[in-house]
């Protein structure tokens, strides 16, 4: 038998609690900092137009950008792909009246300035400043139902007490990726939804595979406690955790690079989400199933005391 | 071998045989004419394909004005009839989604009685709001909002499937979104701009009389003081927008005649092709007829000029009309009046019978007019949109890119497909090679499944195929490493076998389900290709529930019993 993992690992993860959470922490806030100040939203939430066109002839960007700036526009360009590609995203700045108008016009002085370098004109988005605030909107609320909808479907398949951990590491997956999205400068786009819902799924999936261990221990060592039990829940599916990760790690890294430039920020936001989702099943959602299951305990304590103090 | 793993094996083959027939007119490229009994194939996004993509928008705020404006002039008549003397108030704009007018009633002691007239005649139409004094004012009642939006979306739908119908687009999708969103996708259409200016022109054709008194020279000093209190057209600006907003500027300033309202005709020079001037025009508000009175519009040719234009049939009742309309005006200028514009504003000599009448057309060249001719016949054909639509979203993709990013999505999913494979082999042995089957199995179901529910494959759906080649080893590794677990507490392979199986069923169903709920959410917010993302990520989930779980036991069921339960290689 092939193994990464030893048979008989005995990690004890209970120990590290302190010392991540103190990492996570750090990390979740300085994502969130990220989010809320540096964060480069797409066109899709902000609203505006991106225009890509590539040609044949070699052109380079300061041509290109020359051009536009004699033609008048307010234009932003970037290249993009690979150099030898002559590819270029050109995002358009203009007010909702006249965002049609001046994306059209750009398309055509390009289509008459550049018609012998081969230029083509790829793709165009316009979205109006209306449709970016309901797409944002939107994509909010399909994270937000997905994570009540998983909330409530582990209260009712296990118990509502490993609700909130779960949650928490459903939180601080995304907000670190997109806190690692924010500082590297990387779009924001109606992609990177579909991707943290992916995540979303992907993570819970981790975290539920060792709740399964825990009810399992639960009932077969119920003289162990809770942290006892977690622990060995993870050990046992430790080899498991790692083998999962790494198998869709392949498959998002190899996406991730030799997929093109239309999914290459979707299986970037995958491959940060098998990461940090792998972390957070064990040093997330686990410590704070704990704390939750004992302010319960002290809540019904208290509870009960109240009752006798009643009767 | 048991017999009901022949008849699990039995269901797996037709399973499988069915779903090789769903994908080999794909795999193979097969054309229609093939005599292959499949004959569907995997509908390409509009990303992967190329296309138009497009989300209007309606503004139901504007039409509720047109609305609560239109029901003035009959309240007041309405009121004048029962003998309670009243006239025409102003539109107030205070709240924007709930605009209400004023009615003046002439003596404020009938204002009970008429606001009785008004419930009478306008029952579930019309709410009064405030009164002052002998001034009522009205809204528009919940019901009749809801109806006037109802049958806006419902027309433009119907409107704009016409116009693209005559346009000729294969597999076109016109829905609507929520209660005040149109989303249109073309795939496959090549002139973009042509197809966007079609769907985009709202068509309105209105007929309405010139009023000749107002001298060339007053108009032009409204508009200069309207220019001063900023009301002023800017190139990019909504033509019909400026329209609005001057008439408005000029009621309340009591500038135009009573009734009357202004419109302009543009004029384009031949030479440049741009706008050059501006004609005003002053004419009765109200239109005595309009484009829903057409019964057809065809493209001719003046011989003389040499000129194309729009050559207009009434329906019977239109033709009617006209020709009361004609012979009442002799004398008078007619104003043809295509979405505000002025098309031309001819003197009528006589009465016009026969309900034929003529749309000329502004400049540039020959070709340019007939092109022009050709899609405005279109659209008044298809009829008009009952409602202005505001392009909110569109995306365009060039058939090139698309092909691009297949090309490299395949490549991609094809290494890192083959680097799942070398590992599973390598760490799971004959174990690993049956998860290799049931892995390609999972594809060729998706891919089935796509073909089958006519679900549409884009560039996020390739994506999510990828993704769950990765997701779906993690049943197979689940199962496994539960198997090598009771292997190392002694059990016999083949009650290791059993167990592991056993155990992970829940597991798999609980790691898949959550994975679900996020693919529904996201289906739910889903546009276009995102959606795509969520249905190859749920179809894949169940695929792989089916194909890891029951296949894979169905495999090592076999391998068991080949091996009389005495080796295990995982």
């Amino acid at each position: 038998m092939m193994q990464i993992i030893k048979k008989d690992i005995n990690i004890k993860f209970s120990r590290h609690y302190v010392v991540t959470a103190i990492v996570s922490l750090i990390l979740v806030i300085g994502s969130l900092v990220g989010l809320f100040t540096k964060m480069d939203y797409g066109v899709d939430f902000r609203g505006g137009a991106e225009i890509q066109v590539k040609f044949q002839n070699d052109i380079k960007l300061p041509l290109l950008r020359k051009v536009l700036k004699e033609e008048g526009f307010q234009v932003q360009a970037q290249q993009i792909g690979e150099p030898g590609n002559h590819e270029f995203l050109l995002k358009v700045a203009a007010n909702e009246e006249n965002l049609n108008a001046v994306t059209e016009k750009v398309s055509g002085v390009l289509n008459k300035d550049f018609k012998s370098d081969g230029i083509e004109i790829r793709k165009v988005d316009i979205v109006g400043p209306k449709a970016g605030a309901q797409l944002r909107l939107s994509g909010f609320q399909a994270m937000l139902w997905a994570l009540v909808a998983i909330m409530v479907y582990i209260g009712l398949r296990f118990d509502f007490k490993y609700s909130p951990g779960a949650i928490v590491a459903l939180f601080h997956d995304v907000s670190i990726i997109l806190g690692i999205f924010a500082f590297t400068g990387t779009e924001f786009t109606l992609q990177t939804v579909a991707a943290l819902l992916a995540v979303i799924g992907y993570s819970v999936n981790d975290t539920v595979i060792v709740y399964d261990r825990v009810r399992e221990q639960e009932q077969k060592f119920s003289h162990l406690s809770l942290s006892e039990q977690i622990d060995n829940a993870i050990n046992e599916t430790l080899s498991r955790t790692i083998l999962t990760s790494g198998t869709t790690l392949f498959i998002s890294v190899t996406m991730f690079l030799f997929g093109g430039l239309a999914i290459k920020d979707f299986f970037f936001a995958i491959s940060l989400g098998v990461l940090v989702g792998t972390y957070s099943s064990i040093y997330v959602a686990a410590p704070v199933t704990l704390a939750t299951d004992k302010l319960l305990r002290w809540w019904s304590g208290e509870a009960n005391e109240g009752q006798g103090a009643k009767a | 071998m048991k017999r009901s793993w022949w008849y699990r094996f039995t269901f797996l083959i037709i399973i499988g045989l069915i779903s090789a027939m769903m994908i080999i007119p794909t795999a193979m490229n097969f054309t229609a004419e093939s005599n292959f009994p499949v004959k569907s194939k995997i509908t390409l996004g509009l990303d992967l394909q190329g296309g138009l993509y497009m989300v209007l928008g309606i503004d139901f705020n504007k039409v509720y004005e047109d609305e609560v404006k239109s029901y003035a002039r009959k309240v007041a008549y309405i009121l004048n009839d029962q003998g309670i003397k009243s006239e025409i108030g102003s539109l107030d704009k205070t709240i924007v989604t709930d605009p209400t007018h004023s009615i003046v009633i002439g003596d404020p002691a009938n204002i009970e009685k008429a606001k009785e007239e008004i419930k009478k005649f306008f029952p579930s139409i019309i709410r009064m709001t405030v009164e002052n004094g002998g001034t009522l004012f009205y809204g528009l009642t919940k019901v009749q909002k809801t109806t006037i939006e109802e049958q806006a979306l419902t027309k433009s739908i119907e409107v704009i499937r016409n116009r693209i119908d005559e346009f000729g687009v294969t597999e076109p999708e016109i829905v609507s979104q929520g209660s005040n969103r149109i989303v249109i996708q073309l795939p496959g259409v090549k002139d973009i701009e042509r197809a966007k200016s079609l769907i985009g022109k709202t068509a309105k054709l209105e007929f309405k009389m010139v009023n000749d008194q107002v001298s060339l020279a007053s108009m032009n000093s409204w508009v200069t003081k309207a220019k001063e209190s900023g009301i002023e057209y800017k190139t990019g600006m909504r033509f019909s927008a400026y329209l609005r907003t001057l008439n408005d500027f000029l009621t309340k300033e009591k500038l135009l005649p009573k009734d009357h309202e202004m419109a302009f005709e543009k004029t384009v020079s031949k030479a440049t092709n741009e706008l050059t001037q501006m004609i005003p025009y002053v004419v009765e508000a109200g239109t005595k007829l309009s484009g829903d009175q057409l019964q057809d519009a065809r493209v001719q040719i003046d011989q003389q000029k040499n000129e194309p234009y729009v050559s207009l049939e009434f329906k019977a009742s239109g033709a009617k009309i006209f020709e009361e309309l004609t012979g009442e005006n002799v004398g008078r200028r007619m104003a043809v009046i295509l979405d505000g514009n002025v098309y031309s504003a001819p003197s009528i000599r006589e009465k016009i019978g026969g309900g034929r009448a003529q749309i000329t057309l502004g400049a540039g060249g020959f070709n340019k007019m007939m092109k022009e001719a050709r899609d405005l016949a279109l659209v008044l054909r298809a009829g008009a949109l009952p409602v202005q639509l505001n392009f909110e979203e569109q995306r365009t993709v060039g058939p090139s890119l698309g092909a691009d990013s297949i090309k490299k999505a395949r490549y991609a999913s094809l290494i890192g497909a083959g680097l799942v494979f070398l590992f599973i082999l390598i760490y799971y042995k004959i174990s690993g090679a049956i998860a290799m089957v049931t892995l390609i199995l999972n594809i060729v179901f998706v891919l089935a499944c796509l073909v089958g529910f006519e679900a549409t494959l884009t560039l996020p759906g390739i994506a999510g195929i990828a993704l769950t080649i990765g997701m779906a080893v993690d049943a197979n590794i689940i199962i496994y490493e539960r198997i090598r677990e009771e292997v190392r507490k002694g059990l016999s392979f083949y009650k290791a076998v059993e167990t592991g199986f056993a155990h992970a069923f829940w597991t798999i169903i609980d790691a898949n389900i959550t994975t679900a709920l996020a693919g529904l959410c996201l289906l739910n917010f889903g546009t276009g290709p995102i959606r795509g993302f969520a249905v190859t990520l749920l179809i894949g989930i169940v695929s792989t529930v089916y194909s890891s779980y029951f296949v894979g036991k169905l495999l090592f069921e076999f391998y068991m019993n080949k091996t009389e339960g005495q080796d295990l290689s995982i």
